[in-house]
């Protein structure tokens, strides 16, 4: 009998404010708040617009094709966290996305090796299944 | 905003033994750091009036606890959740309150068991951030928990545009160590470092090694600040409080949607106002380093280098003792010990005071010096002081 490995690190937490983006991940899209009085994207999303503080937000799907490039990012040789023992160095990246770059969202670079990540590199945003029912965003080096 | 007018001074400053295992709780050492500060100043703790205090997630404790056993009653006690800039905005406090009228002497201390206990760099609860603060659902589950992984995010993009370089880092180590390695009571007096051995050390987390991170111990430290009329009752040379600015940028703290500027590039034209002196004027300087980068970054902020120089400034030895700005002198938090900032205005107040004159540690005849505060790239504190 193969016993299932239970997922060790964190599992993005769902609130109030942030469950339409974490609902989307788990459907392996992106979906990201906008404000209704400035049309500014909300990343992280919150409350209000950070920008111009208006109550009004809105939700917007980007879907499952997102491109970014690596804006900056660290490649860490110990781990904080639990789970991420088994997977060093991990590589964090802030990644600006193509279709706006002012949005950058952070994730891992997953399946590569660090010494291929640099600054403007393009990635293309994957989504892996953490539990039976939780998606994660990650990024993946974009090839050729 | 008028400035500050010098119309109060800190009048005391104090700590405990810095360890790596004190032992002991915040509160006795607390109460150790209080009553050198009080017995510096020539004061009775019965003379305090204000008492205030900052932690992060509850390491120290409660001001009207710190009170309680240094015999006390002050009519104000006040404790916040801060960072590495709340020495300077309680000090902005303190003088706030002084001039307004309400108070005349207020005690600020800062007490952790910053290594046995709580530690602030080698990452809190797992769920701690992503309950506690917004955006923390955000960087959790990607490991990015401690603060060398969220500053090395600006510093590599920062690096990367203005050709900072890991030796100009190692310059910035090499010359708080050096520092250190005068004064007794820093925790790696004893321990110098080279540029060949500082290469040699693998990265933490990129572009951060153990050199580059600073030495989380069990400290506490203590200051006393009081108005300027108060201050000639006191028996230590009093250090006025020339020029202050707070400021925040930045949406979120920890999830830092762009790492480009920080908040201490818009601190610092208030804070030279307020004084109305230039950087050029500044003598000595007490840096915020819990990062070596930290420092380059603040030394472009607050105008010592130009962008794209300051490597170059490092370089060439001005951190160090006879260069054109003597920074950390007592070791920094680098090689002395991390208060979360406060032993570096300890050390600009002894500067200030020419408490080492006579000696190897002593900035010559410095009158004018600065102490930035970073809480992180979103909150900055920075004051000046004169003697």
């Amino acid at each position: 009998m193969t016993k299932q490995t239970a997922y060790e690190k964190p599992i993005p937490l769902k609130t109030q404010d942030n469950h339409e983006y974490w609902d989307a991940a788990d459907q392996h899209e992106l979906k990201l708040q906008k404000c209704s009085a400035c049309s500014t994207f909300i990343h992280p999303p919150g409350p209000a617009c950070p920008t111009c503080g208006s109550p009004e937000t809105e939700w917007e799907l980007l879907g499952s094709d997102i491109t970014a490039t690596v804006y900056s990012y660290i490649v860490s040789y110990r781990p904080f966290l639990p789970g991420f023992q088994h997977e060093l160095p991990t590589v964090i990246t802030v990644a600006a996305l193509d279709a706006d770059p002012d949005v950058k969202i952070m994730a891992n670079i997953i399946e590569c090796d660090p010494e291929d990540v640099e600054i403007g590199v393009p990635l293309k945003m994957t989504w892996v299944d953490i539990t039976d029912d939780r998606a994660l965003p990650q990024w993946v080096l974009a090839r050729g | 905003m008028s400035t500050y007018s010098n119309q109060c001074a800190i009048v005391g400053v104090g700590e405990n033994q810095r360890s790596r295992k004190s032992g002991t709780t915040p509160l006795h050492m607390a109460l150790t750091a209080a009553r050198n500060a009080l017995a510096d100043a020539g004061l009775e703790a019965k003379d305090l009036d204000g008492i205030m205090n900052y932690s992060t997630a509850g390491d120290s404790c409660p001001s009207h606890e710190l009170a309680t056993y240094l015999g006390c009653h002050p009519k104000y006690v006040k404790d916040v959740s801060g960072g590495g800039s709340s020495t300077e905005l309680l000090i902005a406090d303190a003088v706030a309150l002084i001039e307004a009228g309400m108070l005349e002497t207020v005690l600020i201390y800062r007490s952790m068991n910053g290594s046995s206990g709580e530690k602030v760099g080698r990452g809190y609860d797992p769920n701690m951030l992503q309950e506690m603060l917004p955006g923390g659902s955000f960087i959790m589950p990607y490991g990015s928990a401690s603060p060398t992984q969220w500053f090395g995010m600006f510093a590599n993009r920062h690096m990367h545009e203005t050709g900072i370089t890991k030796e100009h880092l190692g310059h910035v180590c090499i010359s708080f160590y050096e520092h250190a390695q005068r004064n007794p009571n820093a925790f790696l007096n004893g321990k110098p470092l080279d540029m060949e051995t500082y290469l040699a050390t693998p990265d933490i987390s990129m572009p951060f090694n153990i050199h580059d991170c600073c030495v989380e111990l069990d400290e506490a430290n203590a200051i006393i600040v009081t108005s300027a009329s108060n201050a000639k009752n006191c028996k230590s040379k009093p250090v006025f409080i020339a020029g202050m600015a707070p400021r925040t940028t930045h949406s979120h703290v920890h999830y830092w949607t762009q790492v480009d500027e920080v908040a201490a590039d818009h601190a610092a034209a208030e804070l030279y106002k307020s004084a109305g002196v230039k950087p050029e004027d500044i003598q000595v300087a007490s840096i915020y380093d819990c990062f070596s980068w930290v420092v380059l970054r603040q030394l472009e902020s607050y105008g010592f280098a130009k962008r794209g120089e300051v490597g170059d400034f490092v370089a060439a030895g001005n951190l160090k003792m006879g260069g054109s700005l003597p920074s950390n002198t007592a070791g920094g938090m680098l090689s002395e010990g991390y208060t979360h900032g406060m032993n570096n205005v300890l050390e600009l107040v002894r500067q200030l005071r020419h408490d080492y004159k006579g000696t190897d540690r002593q900035v010559k005849d410095c009158e004018l010096g600065i102490s930035t505060g970073w809480a992180g790239p979103d909150i900055a504190g920075a004051m000046i002081l004169r003697n």
